[in-house]
């Protein structure tokens, strides 16, 4: 046994050209990264809804990205090849009798492409693989019943006239 | 890079560098570690080619994730467990059986220039006996003895509980022994 551990623990020494490679990857993410902070950064400053929480949902929505952490809510038009990352949306709603999701990310539930939640004493769930990138999404309580979602931050805009949430999901964040 | 001139930085000033955006630093982290991680990648996969493409793709992870490393002291303990994740990933895609061996003609050519022809023969036995092993045994055994890990250390990196892997590296063992025994008799 002895003989064979002192073989493989003989070094691999890879080529030179190896951490070239690797830094092409990183700085390439290092731009994408900060290009996505730039474009949240105007998307936080269009935000209109009530003027008093501007300014906290703007920093907010500029902190969240910054760091890093994933709070599990909107995007926008992926951005073709993006990383396809599990994202869990979540909402209170005790007296519903159902409640599915819809967004840009699942062309806003038409046909039968909405996301279906289920009820835990009236916590409804469910996880959607979301492309990264800013998205736009809502909850559709009863069937019917269009709501943005009451822990995000409000999109830009409403879509079909119905209001919407604002959601940022990183790439690698799961 | 941070630190005093001669002296080498540790990792958790070079995260620190990083994480302040000097993406430079981080290549220090890349040259710190890559040699000595390609080769528990080479022995789990087979291969150099998949070998160097599971190990750029742990970097790059780990980078992307770096903010979340809890412990930037122990950077190179962390980049490990993603790379047995990655491999872990890598090696449930693909079909291994048909190349278990090294292709690593710079090392091959060195054993040769050592030992002549019997030190590459018995290198691509054991290569060919360690891929003949599950992958979970294959991962046990090359972690606890190939990378002389603790049970604690490989229990922490792989999730699996110790008593689980002392029986896979038992299993190993004895797999490896009667493998390179059939070759050596047959």
């Amino acid at each position: 046994m002895e003989m064979i551990v002192e073989e493989l623990q003989r070094p691999v020494v890879l080529d030179a050209s190896f951490e070239r490679r690797v830094m092409v990857r990183v700085r390439r993410f290092h731009a994408q990264n900060r290009a996505r902070r730039g474009k949240l950064a105007r998307v936080a400053a269009s935000i209109t809804h009530h003027p008093a929480w501007t300014a906290a949902i703007a920093a907010s929505l500029v902190a969240v990205t910054t760091f890093g952490i994933m709070n599990g809510r909107l995007r926008t038009p992926a951005v073709s090849g993006a990383a396809i990352e599990p994202t869990r949306f979540v909402l209170v709603a005790p007296t519903a009798q159902s409640v599915s999701v819809v967004g840009d990310f699942n062309n806003w539930g038409l046909g039968d492409s909405a996301l279906v939640a289920t009820s835990n004493h009236g916590v409804w769930s469910v996880t959607a693989q979301v492309p990264a990138g800013v998205h736009r999404y809502a909850f559709v309580v009863n069937g019917k019943d269009w709501r943005a979602d009451p822990t995000a931050p409000r999109s830009p805009g409403d879509d079909f006239g119905m209001p919407s949430s604002a959601l940022v999901v990183e790439e690698g964040s799961k | 890079m941070l630190g005093l001139e001669g002296m080498e930085s540790s990792d958790a000033e070079l995260v620190t560098g990083v994480l302040g955006g000097d993406v430079n630093a981080y290549s220090t982290l890349v040259s710190r570690y890559r040699d000595r991680y390609a080769r528990y990648a080479v022995h789990m996969l087979g291969n150099r080619e998949d070998a160097e493409e599971a190990l750029q793709d742990a970097f790059t992870r780990a980078y992307r994730s770096l903010a979340r490393c809890e412990e930037p002291e122990r950077f190179g303990a962390w980049l490990f467990r993603i790379l047995v994740n990655r491999c872990r990933t890598s090696g449930a895609r693909r079909m291994r059986r048909s190349q278990t061996f090294v292709h690593d003609e710079g090392a091959l050519l060195n054993a040769s220039e050592e030992h002549p022809a019997e030190q590459t023969m018995w290198r691509e036995e054991i290569e060919r006996a360690v891929g003949e092993l599950s992958a979970d045994q294959r991962e046990a055994f090359l972690l606890k003895y190939v990378e002389d890990l603790g049970y604690d250390e490989m229990s922490e990196i792989t999730g699996v509980g110790v008593s689980a892997l002392k029986m896979r590296v038992m299993r190993a063992c004895d797999r490896l022994r009667v493998l390179l025994k059939e070759v050596h008799s047959g």
